[in-house]
């Protein structure tokens, strides 16, 4: 059953939170907002991923899913011990105060 | 979809929350009757015929209540938080199948209000969402003894869930379905506690872990951190954390049942009663558990999940696979 | 019809939740924003057929990742940053680098499929298409060793966490 909403509408949709993503890591300077934009970046992915998997009717598609999220966990696990410890040292969450290797 | 099938469905959709609000007040006036005849005294006597009316004349008083709102609490997620907590619970009630299939009106009508073919994997996604409205109602309050009991609590449900659902895995394994509809009819011969006893065993700890009841409350137990999470809420807003607390119960209970006991199969009466009748005897169960064993410490629980519950559920996993490769 | 109407409903959802996200000051609001935005996700791929997928971004996304981020905003109680924008030109540099990748995006998804590869039309489905059963099919056959190294990957994370997060090593 051919789906109602062309395919090309999932990838703009795609587009469009992958860049709301990057615009979170670019602009903002809370390191978990950055995080969290990396995620949002992550998502749009997974959701162009699976739209072509839908159109090639393949599984594939959705291994790499599979993989990305558990990529992903790790990630965020590892990063968010990395943050947890710089917050120990430093009383701060902002990426510019980690400047001390500076010129 | 036709307007048959639209109206079957709302009129399923009313009948398991009118079962789950109708049941929830026994389920309390069973508990309070249950643990005071085990601690030898009566319990509530005076309100109705033995006592049957005091949780309505409970619920009544706590609908009066004045609805008190902290003044520096984040007032949208302490909005949001107990919404979370009862939604995720009557979510998952939908999956669970009361009996086989009735013929009414000329229609078959199976007695569940649908059935997903992935619905263990529903009920883990609701029962993974329902720690949001615990986590947040304790962080909603800005207050320090709710954030600590919200993140223990929190902390217990994400490590019990695991061993839940592996244990579930060995089920999956024998039906070969994710469909609880399927796994229930399954059981026609033979019930999965026979085969999968110490899965059973595993699954049932662990829903009393998930489901924060005692021995494993600390998190909310009155002597250790006022109320835990839900000190700050009140009224209507502490009535449905009540009531997603019992409704979990009843979930957890449903799954347990048409897991392994066999879901609606039974001898002579239909069905549904047999259902109920399973569902009893486990809240009966909880019941019990409470009264009889002492609190168990916080870095206990957690040694417990991790240590023990984890590793025993993955061996059953294992072996179960070795069993069913060399059966063929 | 009723595919193009919850499509509308899950993509302004996103949407929304994904701004409030970036431009949202006190990080407990981002991360229950994210939390929209992987559960209207979820929404969508069910209507792309992967029910699998979408119990996994259920379950594991925002049952158990965005579980533990809140658990660190809290634990750490960060406030909101102010002012809450980069300072300065590289916040207008990073709005047009975001607009360069956007307009590189969208051209590259509405370009017309090219000659001789197969049309930009969605193929039929096999009937099991998305379930558990078909993922696992292929994934305990083809990608075996991916999975494994996969399992290997996690358990590095998961040292690593308990070792990075430690206060004293000894």
């Amino acid at each position: 059953m051919p789906p109602t909403v062309p395919l090309v509408w999932y990838q703009i949709l795609a587009a469009i939170l992958f860049t709301i993503g990057v615009v979170g890591v670019l602009v903002r300077r809370s390191a978990l907002v950055i995080f969290m934009s990396i995620e949002l970046m992550l998502n749009a992915v997974n959701l162009s991923f699976v739209a072509f998997s839908r159109q090639h009717a393949s599984m594939d598609g959705h291994i790499f899913v599979f993989f990305v999220m558990a990529v992903a966990a790790a990630e965020v696990a590892i990063g968010l011990a990395i943050i947890v410890a710089i917050f120990r040292n430093k009383e701060t969450a902002s990426v510019d105060d980690v400047h001390l290797l500076k010129g | 979809m036709d307007l048959a099938t639209l109206i079957e469905a709302v009129v399923k959709v009313h009948v398991v929350l009118g079962f789950v609000l109708v049941a929830v007040p026994l389920i309390v006036w069973m508990e309070r009757k249950v643990l005071g005849h085990m601690q030898d005294r009566i319990g509530p006597q005076r309100v109705g015929p033995f006592g049957l009316l005091q949780t309505i004349a409970d619920g009544i008083k706590l609908f009066m209540k004045e609805d008190i709102l902290p003044s520096q609490s984040d007032k949208v997620v302490y909005f949001l938080a107990p919404a979370i907590s009862i939604v995720t619970a009557l979510a998952a009630m939908t999956v669970i199948p009361f009996g086989d299939t009735v013929w009414l009106f000329g229609r078959e009508i199976a007695l569940r209000i649908t059935d997903v073919n992935i619905a263990i994997l529903f009920l883990l996604g609701a029962t993974s969402m329902g720690v949001y409205g615990i986590v947040l109602g304790g962080w909603a309050s800005n207050s320090k003894y709710p954030l600590l009991g919200g993140l223990r609590s929190s902390a217990q449900m994400i490590s019990y869930e695991l061993a839940q659902g592996i244990s579930l895995i060995g089920v999956i394994m024998i039906t070969g379905s994710l469909s609880l509809n399927e796994i229930g009819r399954a059981q026609e011969k033979l019930w999965f506690v026979v085969p999968q006893f110490f899965a059973f065993v595993i699954y049932v700890v662990c829903s009393v872990a998930e489901t924060n009841r005692a021995p494993f409350d600390l998190a909310e137990a009155e002597t250790e951190l006022v109320a835990g999470f839900h000190t700050e809420f009140s009224s209507m807003k502490f009535a449905l954390y009540f009531l997603a607390e019992y409704a979990n119960m009843m979930v957890v209970s449903g799954v347990a049942i048409t897991c392994f006991l066999g879901g609606w199969h039974g001898p002579l009466l239909p069905g549904p009663l047999w259902f109920f009748i399973k569902l009893t005897f486990f809240l009966f169960f909880y019941i019990w558990l409470r009264a009889t064993f002492p609190r168990l410490r916080y870095d206990q629980l957690m040694a417990f999940g991790w240590k023990v519950l984890l590793p025993a559920s993955l061996l059953n996993l294992a072996a179960t696979a070795v069993f069913l490769t060399v059966k063929g | 019809m009723f595919e193009s109407l919850l499509f509308a409903v899950f993509a302004g959802i996103a949407i929304g939740c994904a701004l409030g996200v970036v431009f949202h000051r006190n990080p407990v609001h981002c991360a229950l924003l994210l939390v929209g935005v992987l559960l209207s996700v979820a929404g969508i791929f069910i209507l792309l057929h992967a029910q699998f997928v979408a119990a996994l971004q259920v379950i594991v996304y925002a049952g158990a990742i965005m579980v533990l981020f809140l658990f660190v905003v809290m634990l750490l109680n960060i406030k909101g940053e102010t002012p809450l924008l980069t300072p300065g030109a590289a916040k207008g540099f990073g709005f047009l680098f975001a607009l360069i990748v956007f307009v590189e995006l969208i051209w590259t998804a509405v370009q017309p499929a090219a000659e001789g590869q197969r049309m930009a039309e969605a193929l039929p489905l096999p009937a099991d298409f998305g379930s558990p059963a078909a993922l696992g099919r292929v994934l305990y056959t083809v990608w075996l060793y991916p999975f494994e190294i996969t399992s290997i990957l996690l358990l590095v994370a998961v040292v690593g966490a308990v070792v990075l997060a430690k206060r004293k090593f000894f």
